[in-house]
């Protein structure tokens, strides 16, 4: 057998690959398009309180990170193998990432709602592409017929998970906030009306110019205390939709491919997919471990 | 026209338009991290750790974008 070039592996592969996607595509064509929807769908409820199947696939979340770290501290051992190794090789890698941007004082503070965000939001992404999830359901007959209601759904594509996880985030810089500057000095950066009272003061008692140019730096310093408060508001609904359209679009992508070209095209896709996890759940806890730290840091005034 | 027409060029002109600005930014933000990568190439995990998380500021206004083209195609 003649010895096969790298460039010649790689030739065979790309043609096994297109041999593959003809394949697929002549034979397990699917007979329409599939049914998307945007809301989660109820499996069953539970004294009048819904639960979804995105709700399901949180709790498997859940149980999946919590059986791995209770796996991992069984028998701890003083130089650590196999899964406790993998674990501690993970917990140290965020505890630095947290040192990095909040210093070591913060950081070990910072550390477990950081982490946990960022554990839970790329577990449920890369748990939303095993196999099954929204494709193992049942068959209910809704208006259009015959829909298959999937029983596990990622859980990142409910809105309400993004909307809870940027609430969280919310609350816990503004506690900080309050917590390190105490609440009256915190929310006066909203509510900048002192410049603009001292220089009303300075007009009152006759010092007409400095009372002008500090008046009119006062309205402005009002004004951007103003919008760093429609800001903070803001945050919640950036995070929420960001998280929301690139988990939904990568799942509509997911679909759309394997109903273009069935049975291999999405490979790539869910390479795509997995990445995509990763990141937004890097950026979800790192925007918030930003935030944190500008709200704990003391900027001098000018 | 038919509404569902409208439907449907409202998502196009949704997603088309709203992509062209995000484009352009992470494209920028590629540049200079190229560029600060090229001054001082030992800095690379703090540049590149910083790209990405401006590209995640940036890729999000393309995800308000697509967050209207999907609900105007499947929702309304």
């Amino acid at each position: 057998m003649p010895r096969i070039g790298c460039l010649g592996k790689i030739v065979i592969a790309a043609l096994v690959f297109m041999v593959l996607m003809i394949i697929g595509a002549v034979f397990f064509r699917l007979p329409e398009m599939p049914h998307v929807e945007l809301a989660a769908e109820e499996v069953f409820s539970v004294a009048g309180f819904a639960i979804t199947n995105t709700m399901l696939a949180a709790w498997l979340t859940i149980l999946v990170l919590g059986g791995v770290c209770y796996a991992a501290t069984r028998r701890m051992k003083l130089v650590p193998t196999g899964l406790q190794n993998a674990v501690e090789a993970a917990v140290e890698t965020m505890l630095n990432f947290v040192e990095d941007v909040a210093g070591k004082e913060y950081g070990r503070r910072f550390f477990p709602i950081i982490a946990t965000i960022f554990l839970f939001v790329v577990a449920n992404a890369w748990l939303g592409l095993v196999p099954g999830f929204s494709t193992i359901g049942v068959i209910r007959t809704g208006e259009e017929g015959e829909v298959l209601l999937p029983l596990m759904r990622g859980a990142n594509t409910d809105i309400n998970l993004p909307l809870a996880l940027a609430l969280v985030s919310c609350v816990f810089v503004e506690y900080w906030g309050i917590k390190v500057h105490g609440f009256f000095r915190y929310v006066r950066k909203f509510f900048n009306v002192s410049p603009l009272l001292r220089g009303t003061g300075q007009v009152l008692r006759g010092k007409i110019r400095s009372g002008v140019s500090a008046i009119s730096t006062g309205i402005i310093d009002a004004f951007a205390g103003f919008i760093e408060a429609i800001t903070e508001i803001a945050r919640i609904m950036s995070f929420t939709f960001r998280l929301f359209g690139n988990m939904t679009a990568g799942e509509l992508l997911l679909f759309v491919m394997v109903f273009l070209i069935p049975w291999v095209a999405a490979i790539p896709f869910y390479g795509l997919e997995l990445f995509i996890g990763f990141v937004q759940a890097l950026i979800f806890a790192g925007l918030t471990l930003v935030f944190v730290v500008i709200a704990v840091s003391t900027r001098e005034e000018h | 026209m038919t509404e569902e027409a409208m439907k449907m060029l409202a998502a196009g002109l949704a997603i088309g338009l709203g992509a062209i600005g995000p484009g352009i930014g992470v494209g920028i933000l590629g540049r200079g991290a190229m560029e600060a990568l090229g001054r001082n190439p030992e800095a690379r995990g703090a540049i590149m750790t910083n790209m990405i998380l401006a590209i995640a500021f940036a890729e999000a206004i393309a995800i308000y974008a697509l967050i209207v083209a999907i609900i105007l195609v499947f929702v309304a």
